[in-house]
Protein backbone atom coordinates (compact mmCIF):
# COMPACT_ATOMS: atom_id res chain seq x y z
CA UNK A 1 0.00 0.00 0.00
CA UNK A 2 1.30 3.49 -0.96
CA UNK A 3 0.08 5.98 1.52
CA UNK A 4 0.30 9.72 0.58
CA UNK A 5 0.12 12.41 3.08
CA UNK A 6 -0.39 15.91 2.41
CA UNK A 7 2.39 15.66 -0.36
CA UNK A 8 3.93 18.72 -1.67
CA UNK A 9 6.79 19.82 -4.95
CA UNK A 10 7.64 22.67 -6.95
CA UNK A 11 9.73 23.27 -9.60
CA UNK A 12 11.60 26.43 -8.05
CA UNK A 13 8.90 28.97 -6.81
CA UNK A 14 6.33 27.11 -9.41
CA UNK A 15 3.99 24.65 -7.13
CA UNK A 16 3.06 21.73 -9.20
CA UNK A 17 1.80 19.64 -6.30
CA UNK A 18 0.14 20.81 -3.03
CA UNK A 19 -1.55 19.26 -0.19
CA UNK A 20 -2.20 15.84 -2.30
CA UNK A 21 -3.71 12.88 0.05
CA UNK A 22 -4.42 9.49 -1.20
CA UNK A 23 -3.80 6.00 -0.75
CA UNK A 24 -3.23 3.28 -3.09
CA UNK A 25 -3.99 0.35 -2.82
CA UNK A 26 -3.20 -3.67 -3.60
CA UNK A 27 -4.92 -5.09 -6.77
CA UNK A 28 -5.69 -1.87 -8.24
CA UNK A 29 -4.64 -0.50 -11.29
CA UNK A 30 -5.07 3.20 -11.22
CA UNK A 31 -5.42 5.43 -14.07
CA UNK A 32 -3.55 9.13 -13.88
CA UNK A 33 -5.29 11.66 -15.81
CA UNK A 34 -4.81 14.85 -16.17
CA UNK A 35 -4.18 18.17 -18.77
CA UNK A 36 -0.11 18.68 -19.83
CA UNK A 37 1.80 20.01 -17.09
CA UNK A 38 -0.67 19.14 -13.89
CA UNK A 39 2.13 16.67 -12.53
CA UNK A 40 0.84 13.74 -13.79
CA UNK A 41 4.88 12.33 -14.47
CA UNK A 42 5.98 14.53 -11.05
CA UNK A 43 3.12 12.68 -9.22
CA UNK A 44 4.86 9.12 -10.76
CA UNK A 45 8.34 10.15 -10.02
CA UNK A 46 8.28 10.98 -6.66
CA UNK A 47 6.50 7.99 -6.00
CA UNK A 48 8.97 5.91 -7.80
CA UNK A 49 12.07 7.89 -5.82
CA UNK A 50 13.21 9.60 -8.82
CA UNK A 51 12.45 13.38 -6.90
CA UNK A 52 12.18 14.10 -3.10
CA UNK A 53 9.33 15.20 -1.82
CA UNK A 54 9.20 19.11 -0.47
CA UNK A 55 6.52 18.95 1.69
CA UNK A 56 4.29 15.55 3.09
CA UNK A 57 5.38 12.14 2.50
CA UNK A 58 4.77 8.97 0.94
CA UNK A 59 5.16 5.70 3.00
CA UNK A 60 5.37 2.42 0.69
CA UNK A 61 5.37 -0.65 2.66
CA UNK A 62 7.05 1.64 5.22
CA UNK A 63 10.14 3.14 2.80
CA UNK A 64 11.11 6.67 1.52
CA UNK A 65 10.56 6.29 -2.13
CA UNK A 66 13.42 8.97 -2.36
CA UNK A 67 15.79 6.77 -0.13
CA UNK A 68 16.26 4.28 -2.92
CA UNK A 69 16.41 1.38 -0.74
CA UNK A 70 17.39 -1.48 -3.05
CA UNK A 71 14.56 -3.82 -0.59
CA UNK A 72 12.27 -1.32 -1.92
CA UNK A 73 13.81 -0.51 -5.25
CA UNK A 74 13.52 -4.53 -6.41
CA UNK A 75 9.54 -4.54 -5.76
CA UNK A 76 9.20 -1.71 -7.75
CA UNK A 77 9.41 -0.83 -11.81
CA UNK A 78 9.21 3.25 -12.79
CA UNK A 79 8.67 3.05 -17.03
CA UNK A 80 8.99 6.08 -17.92
CA UNK A 81 7.61 8.09 -20.92
CA UNK A 82 11.32 8.17 -22.79
CA UNK A 83 12.92 5.11 -23.31
CA UNK A 84 16.95 4.65 -23.29
CA UNK A 85 17.82 2.75 -26.60
CA UNK A 86 20.72 0.73 -24.89
CA UNK A 87 23.31 -0.31 -27.03
CA UNK A 88 22.95 -3.90 -26.55
CA UNK A 89 20.15 -6.77 -27.39
CA UNK A 90 16.71 -6.88 -26.07
CA UNK A 91 18.20 -10.56 -24.69
CA UNK A 92 21.37 -9.51 -23.61
CA UNK A 93 19.20 -6.05 -21.47
CA UNK A 94 17.21 -8.84 -19.89
CA UNK A 95 19.84 -10.98 -18.70
CA UNK A 96 21.84 -7.90 -17.37
CA UNK A 97 19.39 -6.38 -15.19
CA UNK A 98 16.58 -8.72 -15.19
CA UNK A 99 18.15 -10.60 -12.02
CA UNK A 100 18.21 -7.21 -10.20
CA UNK A 101 14.49 -7.81 -9.32
CA UNK A 102 14.38 -10.70 -7.37
CA UNK A 103 11.24 -12.09 -9.17
CA UNK A 104 12.20 -11.29 -12.66
CA UNK A 105 11.24 -14.32 -14.58
CA UNK A 106 12.87 -14.59 -18.22
CA UNK A 107 10.25 -17.06 -19.72
CA UNK A 108 7.83 -14.70 -19.29
CA UNK A 109 9.67 -11.51 -20.90
CA UNK A 110 10.46 -14.09 -23.90
CA UNK A 111 6.71 -14.98 -23.99
CA UNK A 112 5.59 -11.11 -23.61
CA UNK A 113 7.84 -9.89 -26.48
CA UNK A 114 5.83 -12.97 -28.48
CA UNK A 115 3.03 -11.34 -27.64
CA UNK A 116 4.36 -8.11 -29.07
CA UNK A 117 5.75 -9.51 -31.93
CA UNK A 118 9.62 -8.27 -31.16
CA UNK A 119 12.65 -9.85 -31.71
CA UNK A 120 14.40 -9.99 -28.61
CA UNK A 121 17.80 -10.14 -30.43
CA UNK A 122 17.61 -7.16 -32.13
CA UNK A 123 19.70 -4.40 -30.86
CA UNK A 124 18.19 -1.79 -29.22
CA UNK A 125 19.78 1.05 -30.61
CA UNK A 126 18.24 -0.63 -34.02
CA UNK A 127 14.83 -0.52 -32.84
CA UNK A 128 12.10 2.07 -33.59
CA UNK A 129 10.86 4.12 -30.50
CA UNK A 130 7.49 1.97 -30.39
CA UNK A 131 9.94 -1.64 -30.50
CA UNK A 132 11.94 -0.11 -27.89
CA UNK A 133 8.64 0.63 -25.58
CA UNK A 134 7.60 -2.68 -25.97
CA UNK A 135 10.88 -4.11 -24.74
CA UNK A 136 10.76 -2.06 -22.14
CA UNK A 137 6.61 -2.74 -21.19
CA UNK A 138 7.85 -6.63 -21.92
CA UNK A 139 10.48 -6.12 -18.85
CA UNK A 140 8.63 -4.40 -16.82
CA UNK A 141 6.16 -6.94 -16.58
CA UNK A 142 8.53 -10.08 -16.46
CA UNK A 143 9.84 -8.18 -13.28
CA UNK A 144 7.06 -8.93 -11.27
CA UNK A 145 6.85 -6.37 -8.81
CA UNK A 146 4.27 -5.12 -6.65
CA UNK A 147 4.65 -1.89 -7.74
CA UNK A 148 4.23 -1.05 -11.23
CA UNK A 149 4.56 2.68 -12.17
CA UNK A 150 4.14 3.52 -16.54
CA UNK A 151 4.28 6.98 -17.55
CA UNK A 152 2.58 6.94 -20.95
CA UNK A 153 3.04 3.66 -22.00
CA UNK A 154 0.94 3.43 -24.82
CA UNK A 155 2.51 6.22 -26.99
CA UNK A 156 4.54 5.61 -29.75
CA UNK A 157 2.72 2.23 -30.02
CA UNK A 158 0.74 1.51 -33.13
CA UNK A 159 -3.16 0.13 -33.19
CA UNK A 160 -2.46 -3.65 -32.87
CA UNK A 161 0.47 -2.85 -29.98
CA UNK A 162 -2.12 -1.14 -27.71
CA UNK A 163 -4.40 -4.25 -28.01
CA UNK A 164 -1.01 -6.44 -27.20
CA UNK A 165 -0.33 -3.64 -24.25
CA UNK A 166 -4.39 -4.35 -23.32
CA UNK A 167 -3.85 -7.96 -22.85
CA UNK A 168 0.11 -8.10 -21.44
CA UNK A 169 -1.57 -6.17 -18.78
CA UNK A 170 -4.49 -7.92 -18.09
CA UNK A 171 -2.56 -11.64 -18.20
CA UNK A 172 1.24 -11.12 -16.85
CA UNK A 173 0.10 -8.76 -13.92
CA UNK A 174 0.13 -9.71 -10.29
CA UNK A 175 -2.79 -10.07 -8.33
CA UNK A 176 -1.62 -7.90 -5.44
CA UNK A 177 0.34 -5.75 -6.94
CA UNK A 178 0.11 -1.53 -7.29
CA UNK A 179 -0.13 -0.53 -10.38
CA UNK A 180 -0.24 3.29 -11.55
CA UNK A 181 -0.23 4.17 -15.21
CA UNK A 182 -0.71 7.73 -16.47
CA UNK A 183 -2.04 8.94 -19.60
CA UNK A 184 -3.54 10.77 -22.41
CA UNK A 185 -4.43 8.43 -24.46
CA UNK A 186 -7.67 7.07 -22.48
CA UNK A 187 -9.25 5.07 -25.09
CA UNK A 188 -6.11 2.56 -24.83
CA UNK A 189 -6.41 1.92 -21.67
CA UNK A 190 -10.43 2.26 -21.37
CA UNK A 191 -10.79 -1.64 -19.94
CA UNK A 192 -7.92 -1.92 -17.78
CA UNK A 193 -7.83 1.18 -15.53
CA UNK A 194 -9.93 1.38 -12.44
CA UNK A 195 -9.60 3.53 -10.50
CA UNK A 196 -9.36 6.95 -12.19
CA UNK A 197 -7.78 9.61 -10.81
CA UNK A 198 -7.86 13.11 -12.40
CA UNK A 199 -4.90 15.95 -11.44
CA UNK A 200 -5.63 18.92 -11.82
CA UNK A 201 -3.53 22.31 -11.08
CA UNK A 202 -1.56 20.75 -7.81
CA UNK A 203 -4.59 19.18 -6.66
CA UNK A 204 -6.82 15.94 -7.02
CA UNK A 205 -10.26 16.73 -8.33
CA UNK A 206 -11.33 13.12 -8.81
CA UNK A 207 -9.97 9.82 -7.32
CA UNK A 208 -12.82 7.07 -7.48
CA UNK A 209 -13.52 3.58 -8.62
CA UNK A 210 -15.60 3.25 -11.98
CA UNK A 211 -18.07 1.40 -9.58
CA UNK A 212 -18.05 4.91 -7.64
CA UNK A 213 -18.30 6.79 -10.53
CA UNK A 214 -21.10 4.62 -12.44
CA UNK A 215 -23.30 5.24 -9.45
CA UNK A 216 -22.71 9.11 -9.22
CA UNK A 217 -22.64 9.86 -12.75
CA UNK A 218 -24.87 8.69 -15.63
CA UNK A 219 -23.72 8.23 -19.16
CA UNK A 220 -26.45 8.34 -21.68
CA UNK A 221 -26.09 7.48 -25.11
CA UNK A 222 -29.10 8.29 -26.78
CA UNK A 223 -30.04 11.26 -29.61
CA UNK A 224 -31.93 12.59 -26.91
CA UNK A 225 -30.95 15.81 -25.69
CA UNK A 226 -30.96 16.18 -21.95
CA UNK A 227 -31.62 19.76 -20.27
CA UNK A 228 -29.82 19.48 -17.54
CA UNK A 229 -26.53 17.75 -18.20
CA UNK A 230 -23.67 19.00 -17.10
CA UNK A 231 -21.54 17.54 -20.36
CA UNK A 232 -22.68 16.60 -24.01
CA UNK A 233 -21.16 16.23 -26.62
CA UNK A 234 -22.09 14.89 -30.20
CA UNK A 235 -20.56 11.56 -31.59
CA UNK A 236 -21.64 9.87 -34.95
CA UNK A 237 -25.26 8.27 -34.35
CA UNK A 238 -25.80 10.50 -31.24
CA UNK A 239 -24.54 11.87 -28.81
CA UNK A 240 -22.31 11.72 -25.25
CA UNK A 241 -23.92 13.10 -22.24
CA UNK A 242 -23.47 13.15 -18.83
CA UNK A 243 -25.61 13.98 -15.70
CA UNK A 244 -25.68 13.52 -11.59
CA UNK A 245 -27.05 9.63 -11.35
CA UNK A 246 -30.23 10.29 -9.36
CA UNK A 247 -32.63 7.40 -10.10
CA UNK A 248 -29.28 4.82 -9.96
CA UNK A 249 -29.13 3.58 -13.16
CA UNK A 250 -26.29 2.13 -14.75
CA UNK A 251 -24.13 3.08 -17.18
CA UNK A 252 -20.88 2.60 -19.03
CA UNK A 253 -18.20 5.21 -18.11
CA UNK A 254 -16.78 6.75 -20.51
CA UNK A 255 -13.53 8.29 -19.92
CA UNK A 256 -13.18 11.10 -22.66
CA UNK A 257 -16.47 12.52 -21.29
CA UNK A 258 -16.01 12.37 -17.53
CA UNK A 259 -12.38 13.85 -18.00
CA UNK A 260 -14.30 16.81 -19.79
CA UNK A 261 -16.99 16.85 -16.92
CA UNK A 262 -14.44 17.06 -13.98
CA UNK A 263 -12.78 19.67 -15.70
CA UNK A 264 -16.09 21.65 -16.51
CA UNK A 265 -17.26 21.45 -13.20
CA UNK A 266 -14.71 21.13 -10.78
CA UNK A 267 -16.09 22.06 -7.43
CA UNK A 268 -19.59 20.27 -7.82
CA UNK A 269 -17.52 17.22 -8.81
CA UNK A 270 -14.67 17.23 -6.05
CA UNK A 271 -18.61 18.15 -4.00
CA UNK A 272 -19.91 14.92 -4.85
CA UNK A 273 -16.99 12.26 -4.64
CA UNK A 274 -15.75 13.70 -1.61
CA UNK A 275 -19.25 13.06 0.37
CA UNK B 1 18.30 1.17 6.70
CA UNK B 2 19.01 -2.61 6.96
CA UNK B 3 22.47 -3.29 6.28
CA UNK B 4 21.25 -5.55 3.01
CA UNK B 5 20.47 -2.08 1.97
CA UNK B 6 23.59 0.01 2.24
CA UNK B 7 26.01 -3.30 0.93
CA UNK B 8 25.62 -6.46 -0.01
CA UNK B 9 28.38 -8.80 -1.86
CA UNK B 10 26.16 -10.84 -4.18
CA UNK B 11 24.25 -7.66 -5.68
CA UNK B 12 27.67 -6.03 -5.77
CA UNK B 13 28.89 -8.88 -8.25
CA UNK B 14 26.07 -9.37 -10.14
CA UNK B 15 26.05 -5.02 -10.60
CA UNK B 16 29.91 -4.86 -11.47
CA UNK B 17 29.36 -7.01 -13.75
CA UNK B 18 26.24 -5.75 -15.51
CA UNK B 19 28.14 -1.91 -15.12
CA UNK B 20 31.32 -3.80 -17.16
CA UNK B 21 29.02 -5.06 -19.54
CA UNK B 22 27.49 -1.60 -20.17
CA UNK B 23 30.70 0.14 -20.32
CA UNK B 24 32.13 -2.37 -22.92
CA UNK B 25 29.08 -2.06 -25.31
CA UNK B 26 29.22 1.64 -24.94
CA UNK B 27 33.00 2.21 -25.02
CA UNK B 28 35.00 -1.11 -26.18
CA UNK B 29 35.48 -0.18 -29.48
CA UNK B 30 36.59 3.29 -28.69
CA UNK B 31 38.80 1.38 -26.14
CA UNK B 32 40.37 -0.66 -28.35
CA UNK B 33 40.52 1.33 -31.28
CA UNK B 34 42.54 3.75 -28.96
CA UNK B 35 44.94 1.35 -27.47
CA UNK B 36 45.34 -1.20 -30.68
CA UNK B 37 44.53 0.81 -33.76
CA UNK B 38 46.17 4.06 -32.95
CA UNK B 39 50.05 2.34 -32.51
CA UNK B 40 49.18 0.45 -35.77
CA UNK B 41 48.36 3.73 -37.83
CA UNK B 42 51.40 5.33 -36.51
CA UNK B 43 53.48 2.67 -37.51
CA UNK B 44 52.05 2.42 -40.63
CA UNK B 45 52.03 6.34 -41.15
CA UNK B 46 55.66 6.59 -39.90
CA UNK B 47 57.11 3.73 -42.14
CA UNK B 48 55.40 5.28 -45.41
CA UNK B 49 56.75 9.05 -44.65
CA UNK B 50 60.36 7.29 -44.56
CA UNK B 51 60.29 5.34 -46.94
CA UNK B 52 58.94 7.88 -49.07
CA UNK B 53 61.41 10.53 -48.10
CA UNK B 54 64.63 8.13 -47.22
CA UNK B 55 63.41 5.46 -48.84
CA UNK B 56 64.29 3.30 -46.07
CA UNK B 57 62.22 0.88 -43.78
CA UNK B 58 62.33 2.78 -40.09
CA UNK B 59 59.60 2.39 -37.64
CA UNK B 60 58.26 5.22 -35.34
CA UNK B 61 61.28 5.41 -32.50
CA UNK B 62 60.06 5.35 -28.83
CA UNK B 63 59.55 9.08 -28.06
CA UNK B 64 57.37 9.58 -30.45
CA UNK B 65 55.41 6.23 -28.88
CA UNK B 66 55.43 7.33 -25.94
CA UNK B 67 54.10 10.47 -26.79
CA UNK B 68 51.00 8.67 -28.52
CA UNK B 69 50.36 6.29 -25.67
CA UNK B 70 50.18 9.57 -23.32
CA UNK B 71 47.81 10.98 -25.64
CA UNK B 72 45.59 7.46 -25.70
CA UNK B 73 45.92 7.98 -22.13
CA UNK B 74 44.75 11.31 -21.82
CA UNK B 75 41.97 10.39 -24.46
CA UNK B 76 40.76 7.62 -22.41
CA UNK B 77 40.43 8.97 -19.08
CA UNK B 78 38.54 12.02 -20.35
CA UNK B 79 35.96 9.94 -22.78
CA UNK B 80 35.45 6.98 -20.99
CA UNK B 81 33.43 8.68 -18.08
CA UNK B 82 31.25 10.36 -20.34
CA UNK B 83 30.89 7.32 -22.70
CA UNK B 84 29.71 5.28 -19.32
CA UNK B 85 28.38 7.68 -17.16
CA UNK B 86 27.65 10.59 -18.89
CA UNK B 87 23.74 9.46 -19.61
CA UNK B 88 22.94 9.10 -15.83
CA UNK B 89 21.77 13.04 -16.83
CA UNK B 90 19.65 12.11 -19.12
CA UNK B 91 16.07 11.25 -18.17
CA UNK B 92 15.90 8.27 -20.37
CA UNK B 93 19.10 6.42 -18.68
CA UNK B 94 18.99 8.12 -15.40
CA UNK B 95 15.92 7.28 -14.41
CA UNK B 96 16.54 3.60 -15.06
CA UNK B 97 20.06 3.97 -13.08
CA UNK B 98 18.46 5.63 -9.92
CA UNK B 99 15.96 3.11 -9.82
CA UNK B 100 18.00 0.07 -10.85
CA UNK B 101 18.26 -2.06 -7.34
CA UNK B 102 21.55 -1.48 -6.46
CA UNK B 103 22.66 0.62 -3.39
CA UNK B 104 24.25 3.96 -3.85
CA UNK B 105 27.12 2.21 -1.87
CA UNK B 106 27.55 -0.61 -4.60
CA UNK B 107 26.75 1.66 -7.98
CA UNK B 108 29.12 4.69 -6.36
CA UNK B 109 32.12 1.65 -5.84
CA UNK B 110 31.28 0.27 -9.37
CA UNK B 111 31.56 3.68 -10.97
CA UNK B 112 35.17 4.43 -9.44
CA UNK B 113 36.48 1.07 -10.06
CA UNK B 114 35.64 0.88 -13.78
CA UNK B 115 36.53 4.78 -13.99
CA UNK B 116 39.90 5.10 -11.86
CA UNK B 117 40.81 1.45 -12.31
CA UNK B 118 39.82 -0.77 -15.03
CA UNK B 119 39.40 1.69 -17.97
CA UNK B 120 43.40 3.33 -17.51
CA UNK B 121 44.52 0.09 -16.54
CA UNK B 122 42.91 -1.79 -19.25
CA UNK B 123 44.00 1.03 -21.75
CA UNK B 124 47.66 0.73 -20.65
CA UNK B 125 47.72 -2.74 -20.81
CA UNK B 126 46.47 -2.65 -24.58
CA UNK B 127 48.84 -0.10 -25.93
CA UNK B 128 52.09 -1.36 -24.82
CA UNK B 129 51.17 -5.22 -25.09
CA UNK B 130 50.26 -3.26 -28.96
CA UNK B 131 54.00 -1.78 -28.49
CA UNK B 132 55.90 -4.56 -27.33
CA UNK B 133 54.19 -6.65 -30.25
CA UNK B 134 55.31 -3.96 -33.01
CA UNK B 135 58.64 -3.38 -31.58
CA UNK B 136 59.46 -7.65 -31.23
CA UNK B 137 58.10 -7.59 -35.14
CA UNK B 138 59.96 -4.69 -36.29
CA UNK B 139 63.10 -4.12 -34.93
CA UNK B 140 63.86 -0.86 -36.99
CA UNK B 141 61.28 0.32 -33.85
CA UNK B 142 63.77 0.27 -31.19
CA UNK B 143 62.69 -0.74 -27.32
CA UNK B 144 59.44 -0.75 -26.70
CA UNK B 145 57.63 1.12 -23.71
CA UNK B 146 57.90 -0.87 -21.47
CA UNK B 147 61.60 -1.92 -21.65
CA UNK B 148 62.28 1.49 -21.67
CA UNK B 149 60.57 2.62 -18.71
CA UNK B 150 62.19 -0.62 -17.01
CA UNK B 151 65.90 0.52 -17.87
CA UNK B 152 65.27 4.18 -16.86
CA UNK B 153 64.17 2.91 -13.55
CA UNK B 154 66.98 0.13 -13.15
CA UNK B 155 69.21 3.20 -13.92
CA UNK B 156 67.85 5.57 -11.62
CA UNK B 157 68.28 3.00 -8.24
CA UNK B 158 71.72 1.66 -9.74
CA UNK B 159 73.22 5.28 -10.04
CA UNK B 160 75.85 5.86 -7.51
CA UNK B 161 74.83 10.23 -7.53
CA UNK B 162 71.81 11.65 -9.44
CA UNK B 163 72.05 14.81 -11.33
CA UNK B 164 68.22 16.73 -11.60
CA UNK B 165 67.83 18.19 -14.69
CA UNK B 166 65.77 21.55 -14.45
CA UNK B 167 65.69 22.84 -17.49
CA UNK B 168 68.81 25.26 -17.35
CA UNK B 169 71.10 23.25 -16.47
CA UNK B 170 71.36 19.89 -13.73
CA UNK B 171 72.28 20.00 -10.45
CA UNK B 172 74.17 17.25 -8.78
CA UNK B 173 72.84 15.33 -5.79
CA UNK B 174 76.05 14.40 -3.92
CA UNK B 175 74.49 13.69 -0.39
CA UNK B 176 73.82 9.66 -0.31
CA UNK B 177 71.14 10.30 2.21
CA UNK B 178 69.76 12.56 0.15
CA UNK B 179 69.93 10.81 -2.50
CA UNK B 180 67.97 7.38 -1.01
CA UNK B 181 65.50 9.77 0.48
CA UNK B 182 64.59 11.02 -2.93
CA UNK B 183 64.47 7.64 -4.80
CA UNK B 184 62.15 6.49 -2.10
CA UNK B 185 60.20 9.35 -3.02
CA UNK B 186 60.36 9.08 -6.48
CA UNK B 187 59.66 5.25 -6.40
CA UNK B 188 56.87 4.93 -3.38
CA UNK B 189 53.71 3.30 -5.48
CA UNK B 190 51.34 5.77 -3.59
CA UNK B 191 52.77 9.01 -5.17
CA UNK B 192 51.63 7.33 -8.23
CA UNK B 193 48.31 5.93 -7.20
CA UNK B 194 46.87 9.25 -5.68
CA UNK B 195 47.55 10.35 -9.31
CA UNK B 196 45.74 8.24 -11.37
CA UNK B 197 42.68 8.66 -9.11
CA UNK B 198 43.65 12.44 -9.11
CA UNK B 199 43.17 12.17 -13.03
CA UNK B 200 40.56 10.77 -13.69
CA UNK B 201 38.18 11.46 -11.06
CA UNK B 202 37.56 14.80 -12.31
CA UNK B 203 36.49 13.90 -15.57
CA UNK B 204 34.03 11.15 -13.64
CA UNK B 205 32.99 14.14 -11.77
CA UNK B 206 32.43 16.19 -15.31
CA UNK B 207 30.37 13.80 -16.90
CA UNK B 208 28.01 13.27 -13.86
CA UNK B 209 27.38 16.78 -12.93
CA UNK B 210 27.18 18.84 -16.44
CA UNK B 211 24.45 18.39 -18.35
CA UNK B 212 26.34 19.17 -22.12
CA UNK B 213 29.86 19.47 -22.97
CA UNK B 214 31.15 17.64 -20.16
CA UNK B 215 34.88 17.09 -21.24
CA UNK B 216 35.23 21.02 -22.03
CA UNK B 217 33.33 22.53 -18.72
CA UNK B 218 35.67 19.96 -16.95
CA UNK B 219 38.96 21.68 -18.42
CA UNK B 220 37.80 24.83 -17.96
CA UNK B 221 36.80 23.95 -14.26
CA UNK B 222 40.56 22.23 -13.71
CA UNK B 223 41.93 25.68 -15.64
CA UNK B 224 40.08 28.01 -13.18
CA UNK B 225 40.61 25.59 -9.86
CA UNK B 226 44.74 25.06 -11.35
CA UNK B 227 44.62 28.75 -11.06
CA UNK B 228 43.16 29.87 -8.09
CA UNK B 229 46.08 27.11 -6.25
CA UNK B 230 49.09 28.62 -8.00
CA UNK B 231 47.93 31.79 -6.37
CA UNK B 232 47.68 30.94 -3.36
CA UNK B 233 51.01 28.90 -3.70
CA UNK B 234 52.91 30.89 -5.19
CA UNK B 235 54.43 32.95 -3.08
CA UNK B 236 55.25 30.20 -0.71
CA UNK B 237 57.80 29.36 -2.89
CA UNK B 238 59.59 32.60 -3.67
CA UNK B 239 62.66 33.01 -3.07
CA UNK B 240 63.57 29.15 -3.10
CA UNK B 241 66.51 27.95 -5.61
CA UNK B 242 66.93 24.66 -6.89
CA UNK B 243 69.56 23.74 -4.65
CA UNK B 244 67.86 24.14 -1.93
CA UNK B 245 64.62 22.79 -3.01
CA UNK B 246 66.31 19.12 -4.23
CA UNK B 247 69.17 19.10 -1.35
CA UNK B 248 67.18 19.39 1.76
CA UNK B 249 64.41 18.16 3.25
CA UNK B 250 62.02 20.67 1.56
CA UNK B 251 62.08 18.01 -1.41
CA UNK B 252 60.60 15.65 0.61
CA UNK B 253 57.88 18.11 2.56
CA UNK B 254 57.12 19.36 -0.88
CA UNK B 255 56.12 15.49 -2.21
CA UNK B 256 54.58 14.87 1.31
CA UNK B 257 52.29 17.73 0.76
CA UNK B 258 51.56 16.66 -2.71
CA UNK B 259 50.83 13.33 -1.51
CA UNK B 260 48.28 14.79 1.13
CA UNK B 261 47.13 17.47 -0.65
CA UNK B 262 45.91 14.99 -3.92
CA UNK B 263 44.46 12.61 -1.19
CA UNK B 264 42.70 15.15 0.22
CA UNK B 265 41.24 16.85 -3.41
CA UNK B 266 40.41 12.57 -4.13
CA UNK B 267 38.28 12.33 -1.25
CA UNK B 268 36.74 15.48 -1.62
CA UNK B 269 36.06 14.74 -5.42
CA UNK B 270 34.65 11.30 -3.99
CA UNK B 271 32.55 12.94 -1.95
CA UNK B 272 31.28 14.97 -5.13
CA UNK B 273 30.28 11.87 -6.99
CA UNK B 274 28.63 10.30 -4.00
CA UNK B 275 26.89 13.80 -3.09
CA UNK B 276 25.76 13.67 -7.17
CA UNK B 277 24.50 9.74 -6.56
CA UNK B 278 22.19 10.67 -3.61
CA UNK B 279 20.90 14.07 -4.81
CA UNK B 280 20.66 13.06 -8.62
CA UNK B 281 16.75 13.58 -9.43
CA UNK B 282 14.83 13.23 -12.91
Amino acid sequence: MIAIRDLGFSYGEIPVLKNITMTLEEGRIYGLLGENGVGKTTLLTLLCGLKAAKAGSINTDGHNPFDRDPSFLSDQYYLSDEVAAMNMTALDYAKSYGHFWEKFDMDKFIEIMGIFENDPGKKMSKMSFGQLKKTYIAFALACNTRYLFMDEPTNGLDIPSKAQFRKAMTKYTREDSVILISTHQVRDLENIIDPIIILDRQDILLNASLEEISEKLYFDYSTVKIDNALYCEMIPGGNIQVTLNTESKDSKVNLEALFNTVHQHKELIKGIFSK
Amino acid sequence: MKNKDIFNFNRFGKYFVSDLKTCVANYGLTLLTTTLLLPIAIYVVRVALHAFAYSTWEGPEPGLRLFCFGMALIFIITQMPVKCYGKLTEKQYGSFWLTLPASRLEKFLSMLIMTCLIAPLTGTALFLGMDTLMCAIDPTCGECIIARSKNLFGLLTEMGNLKVNIGFGSIPIDDPEAYDRMLGILTSPWLYVDDIFGITLPFLLGAIYFKKNKIAKTFLALFAFSMAISFITAPLTMGLTPQKIFCSNFFRNMVLTDIISDTVLNIAMMAGVWFRIKTLKH
